[in-house]
């Protein structure tokens, strides 16, 4: 800025008052644009404490948090917190460690490396209710190429989604043939960034290269896994297109997760309170472990800047 | 530098070629159903020997698909065309609001900022379901039902909590000490934003902008509530194959391998930004 | 126009000539076949227009919500009957199968005007209509004034007419005097056997006659073809996997869903009858059912027989009618033959799945749309797609007579006149109309998985079931 002296005191005065001012600036648009879907999310908290199903309207009424309570004594309801938390659970976990794996493998900056980590996103790039469609076909015990391959290695009676006892493992398999790309894409951009100069000390001073994984790579690549996780994570407890195309929650209640419970009590049973009920419970939940996350999260990051 | 053992070297390709078998064999098999017909698709055993064909291709294109029960009309690539607007417009004005929202949380502490960004996730959070229906009611009386516009607006719950989160994360390994210097050589706070940080975080951009419109184009939920036939994306359009006289598996193949080409050349193009991770010099270390 | 041609169209059309006929006497008059198909269409009109004002609501435009369909392509062939007929313009927004009764939901409960009516399943119209979604047509139907006089609603078989009409009582019979029609048939399917001829003659055998019989022939299908197993229905997690071949069955002995007594519903799955029907079922699941049955729906029912992966199937005879044709391995090879299930039964009691079209109630011009619904359920119209599109199975009486149908029919497709005509009196939905109807019936399929995957026996799982559904109707102040 090519100004005399005599503005620089009032110049100082007023960026002092837009330094105060200028982050709001910054993140409000972003906030608005959201702010309206706070709205419907609040009507959607006013129907779970109704009675409020859409072909019995006279039963209508305010119950406050009886659709709550009833979940408590409804053993149907806690086999669905179950199977969420272990599908969530279950994907995150082999989807970290798988992401972590293939990052390292990549790590290095060659041309060869750069085009696999982009052909790698292929599965990612596949919408999961097509991919789905085409995992059944491959898993059809007649005309599935898996299951033909399974049966030349000894498994003639692979049953894949349908079977009780391997229904988890399937939609598991296909959920992390989606979503791994995703945690490798973010793990190998921050294993990327991590700056060269404590590798080249370890090196030098001939330290163990688990060592070096243990006390330096993933404690300097913590806030990337924690941010790849949390949003796996929020993703995974709310799977739906995977789950509800293989095998509409079945068999049995094997694998009737949240999203899909909800999505029946709405579209087919249309028990608009209890499905909303069951949401809220589902977003409390996606709420609390976000929580956690981000508080960690906020603390690496201190730490980190506190070091540097 | 380079001081691994040939045996090392061994195990890591090993790994890698096993890494590229799991995730790419079903692509490759797609590829192989798309050039098939239905009848070579089903067969048993499945079989890697087939006369290839391009009618599943063509019927896409022209929009004539054949079936058992006759010739259905079809708009495909009107699908396609819906999910590139959709996902590119939700994109650019996710990364228009998000990246100086991103940048202040991460260069200011501020009263509230932490609740604000917060916030923000929380939309990510809450389950699409929740408020679609509410929604659906409130876009009725707004006059937004049936717009792009609305659409873009509620695609901003996949997008915008993404980008902001991801692109912060960059922010925050950027050292503030080259923005400083920039700004006492008497540039302004824009022109520092404008002409430093965004360039030195952009691979971070550019993989929170990939996968934010990753996102918006896999998801079919909202405009299939919210908008009528002719605004439906790809995901809804390649269902239309899923036909009351069979599942035509060779199309909707096709229509997957037309559905990822454009994400696909998006990624290759931003491939640089993508896996480079952030240039060397603007870390701090 | 000429006078002599417009006489052999009128005949046409009157059912007075044969298709072939027909084109024999326009080929001598020198027309082409695209004019011969217009003056069909312009006679068409001519026979429904006697004395009546179909012109009333000219310039109006409607809006459908239509599912991906044969029944909606044989309609959209034949719109610009109606439109020229009327002057009536027709838009439409189409979508898939798949998520097409998502939309309806949505675009319903959000109170939306923007489609005047819409395909839907009697079932549906369950929630639809106590809901205040949609219009009672017999406001219409039974009105001189809106209603064409020679549109002949009797013709639309009885068993369709009854069971897409209820009187919105939790329990109440369908087809009662205060029953109100929800939806006009459309387009029906009921559940009989579809067979591949080639694998019956290749092991000897006859199509089943009555349950034990089937799950004997299934069992001989399954072990003697060496590969293909012996039948094919639904089984995944949903309530379409209750009412095909597994209801008609259970129906067929008498047994039914849930009892009625002083309004009060209980849940009727664990009798003594039923519980033998079901031991049957999973045993024949377990012998001689795909492998992985719980994954099945309609898709994969009928790929499988179409494929060659199945000997049978006990489902929508029209399932059957789709995989005959096409590009399928097996088209051609396939016979169909009804089925009733009690050996004690006089004739088979198929539960069917109705097409059929709604008014929606947020519609701004009503009487211009049943306009469009008496058209769409028209002799007329019913005709033109029988004979010419796949609009199978017609739902009028009248068009199962008409020789040109029934002659392309049978030439094609064996034995599928007879399964059709022997159980069409017995063809109604055997379901109790209930609210709960998608929930309980889920829950249904959800416990039949529980017994073919042996985690539950048969006789206990249906007695915790039934209580189980006695407390969600308690609940709903239902039971």
């Amino acid at each position: 800025m090519a100004t005399g002296t005599a503005k620089t005191a009032p110049a100082v005065k007023q960026s002092r008052l837009a330094r105060k001012a200028l982050p709001y600036l910054l993140s409000l648009p972003a906030l608005l644009m959201c702010i309206g879907i706070l709205i419907p999310f609040f009507t959607a908290v006013y129907y779970s404490l109704l009675r409020y199903r859409l072909n019995l309207p006279a039963m209508k009424g305010f119950i406050w948090f009886q659709n709550y309570i009833n979940f408590f004594s409804d053993p149907k309801f806690w086999n669905t917190l179950k199977i969420s938390l272990v599908y969530a659970g279950l994907t995150v976990i082999v989807e970290l460690v798988l992401g972590l794996m293939i990052a390292l493998l990549l790590q290095r900056r060659t041309r060869f490396n750069n085009f696999v980590s982009i052909l790698l996103l292929l599965p990612l790039m596949t919408a999961p209710a097509l991919a789905a469609l085409m995992w059944k076909l491959m898993t059809n015990p007649n005309f599935g190429i898996l299951s033909y391959l399974v049966s030349l290695l000894g498994f003639p009676d692979m049953k894949w989604g349908s079977d009780p006892a391997t229904a988890l493992f399937t939609v598991t398999l296909v959920d992390v043939w989606v979503y791994t790309p995703f945690m490798m894409i973010l793990l190998l951009a921050g294993l990327r960034s991590l700056p060269p100069a404590p590798f080249e000390a370890a090196a030098l001073d001939g330290v163990p290269r688990s060592f070096v994984f243990f006390r330096i790579t993933l404690p300097m690549l913590m806030p990337y896994i924690l941010t790849a996780t949390l949003f796996r994570l929020l993703d995974s407890i709310q799977q739906f297109d995977i789950i509800y195309a293989m095998t509409q929650g079945g068999p049995g209640d094997k694998l009737l997760v949240f999203q899909v419970q909800a999505y029946l009590d709405f579209f087919q049973a249309t028990n608009v309170g209890r499905s909303a009920a069951l949401m809220i419970i589902l977003w409390a939940i996606t709420y609390a472990l976000s929580n956690v996350f981000i508080k960690q999260w906020l603390k690496l990051r201190e730490r980190a800047h506190g070091v540097a | 530098m380079d001081h691994t053992s040939p045996l090392e070297k061994l195990i890591r390709a090993a790994l890698l070629a096993i890494v590229i078998i799991f995730f790419m064999f079903p692509i490759a098999w797609i590829v192989l159903m798309s050039f098939q017909t239905n009848e070579s698709i089903l067969r048993i055993p499945p079989s890697l020997i087939f006369t290839p064909t391009i009618e599943n291709y063509v019927a896409l294109i022209t929009g004539e698909m054949r079936t058992a029960a006759g010739s259905l009309k079809l708009d495909f690539m009107r699908n396609l065309w819906n999910s590139v607007l959709l996902s590119s417009a939700s994109v650019a004005v996710s990364l228009l609001l998000g990246v100086p929202a991103a940048y202040a949380f991460a260069r200011f502490k501020f009263r509230l900022g932490e609740d604000i960004a917060f916030t923000l996730l929380s939309f990510r959070f809450a389950p699409p379901l929740l408020v679609l229906l509410p929604l659906s009611l409130y876009f009725k009386t707004l006059g937004l039902t049936n717009t792009y516009i609305g659409l873009i607006w509620v695609y901003q719950l996949i997008c915008l909590p993404l980008i902001l989160w991801i692109v912060r994360g960059y922010f925050e390994d950027l050292s503030p000490d080259i923005e400083h210097a920039h700004r006492i050589a008497g540039y302004n706070w824009f022109q520092t934003f404008w002409k430093i940080a965004i360039p030195l975080a952009l691979p971070g951009i550019a993989a929170a902008g990939l996968l934010a419109f990753i996102f918006a184009w896999n998801n079919f939920v909202f405009a299939l509530v919210l908008a009528s036939a002719d605004k439906q994306p790809v995901t809804v359009g390649a269902l239309a194959f899923v036909t009351a006289s069979g599942i035509q598996y060779g199309q909707i193949a096709a229509a997957i391998i037309f559905s990822i080409i454009p994400t696909f050349v998006l990624a290759m193009f931003a491939q640089r930004y993508l896996v480079e991770g952030l240039s060397l010099g603007a870390v701090k270390g | 126009m000429y006078d002599k041609e417009k006489g052999l169209f009128e005949a046409f059309v009157a059912g007075k000539m044969s298709r072939r006929e027909l084109l024999r006497a326009t080929g001598k008059l020198g027309l082409s076949a695209s004019a011969a198909g217009m003056l069909i269409s312009s006679a068409q009109t001519k026979a429904m227009a006697a004395d009546f004002d179909w012109m009333k609501y000219k310039g109006t435009k409607l809006k459908l919500l239509l599912n991906k369909h044969p029944y909606a392509d044989a309609m959209i062939a034949n719109i610009e009957t109606f439109k020229s007929m009327t002057g009536i313009d027709v838009a439409w927004d189409i979508f898939p199968e798949d998520v097409y009764f998502d939309k309806v939901t949505a675009a319903l409960s959000s109170g939306s005007g923007e489609y005047d009516a819409f395909m839907t399943g009697a079932y549906m119209t369950w929630t639809y209509g106590p809901a205040g979604w949609i219009d009672d047509l017999n406001e219409y139907i039974k009105d001189p004034a809106k209603t064409n006089p020679t549109y002949n609603w009797e013709d639309v078989l009885p068993g369709l007419r009854a069971s897409t009409s209820w009187n919105g009582v939790p329990g109440g019979e369908l087809g009662s005097a205060d029953a109100k029609q929800w939806c006009t048939p459309w387009g029906y399917e009921l559940n009989n056997i579809s067979y591949n001829k080639v694998m019956f003659d290749k092991v000897g055998v006859q199509p089943p006659k009555n349950i034990d019989e089937m799950v004997a022939t299934a069992a001989k299908l399954t072990k003697d073809l060496g590969g293909p197993y012996g039948i094919g229905v639904r089984g995944s997690r949903s309530w379409a996997s209750i009412h095909p071949g597994f209801l008609s069955g259970y129906a067929n002995f008498g047994e039914k869903d849930f009892s009625v007594t002083d309004g009060k519903l209980k849940a009727a799955m664990n009798s003594a009858g039923s519980k033998d029907f079901h031991k049957k079922w999973v045993q024949m699941i377990q012998e001689s059912g795909p492998k992985d049955w719980a994954n099945y729906t309609w898709y994969q029912v009928g790929t499988d027989l179409g494929a060659g992966a199945s000997a049978m199937i006990f489902d929508a005879d029209i399932l059957g009618y789709f995989m005959n044709g096409g590009d399928n391995k097996e088209k051609g090879n396939l016979g169909y033959a009804p089925f009733a299930a009690n050996p004690a039964a006089a004739a088979p009691t198929p539960n069917v799945w109705i097409w059929s079209l709604a008014m929606a109630s947020a519609g701004k011009q009503k009487d211009a749309t049943w306009y469009f619904l008496q058209w769409a359920t028209s002799v007329e119209h019913d005709l033109f797609g029988a004979r010419k599109m796949d609009f199978v199975n017609p739902v009028r009486a009248s068009v199962w007579k008409d020789e040109e149908f029934r002659a392309r029919i049978d030439k094609s497709y064996t034995g599928y006149l007879h399964q059709h005509d022997v159980s069409a009196p017995g063809a109604k939905i055997y379901f109790t109309a209930q609210p709960l109807f998608f929930d309980l019936t889920t829950l249904w399929s959800e416990n039949l998985q529980k017994m073919v995957a042996k985690e539950i026996p048969v006789d206990e799982g249906l007695d915790k079931m039934a209580a189980e559904m006695d407390q969600k109707l308690v609940e709903a102040g239902l039971g």
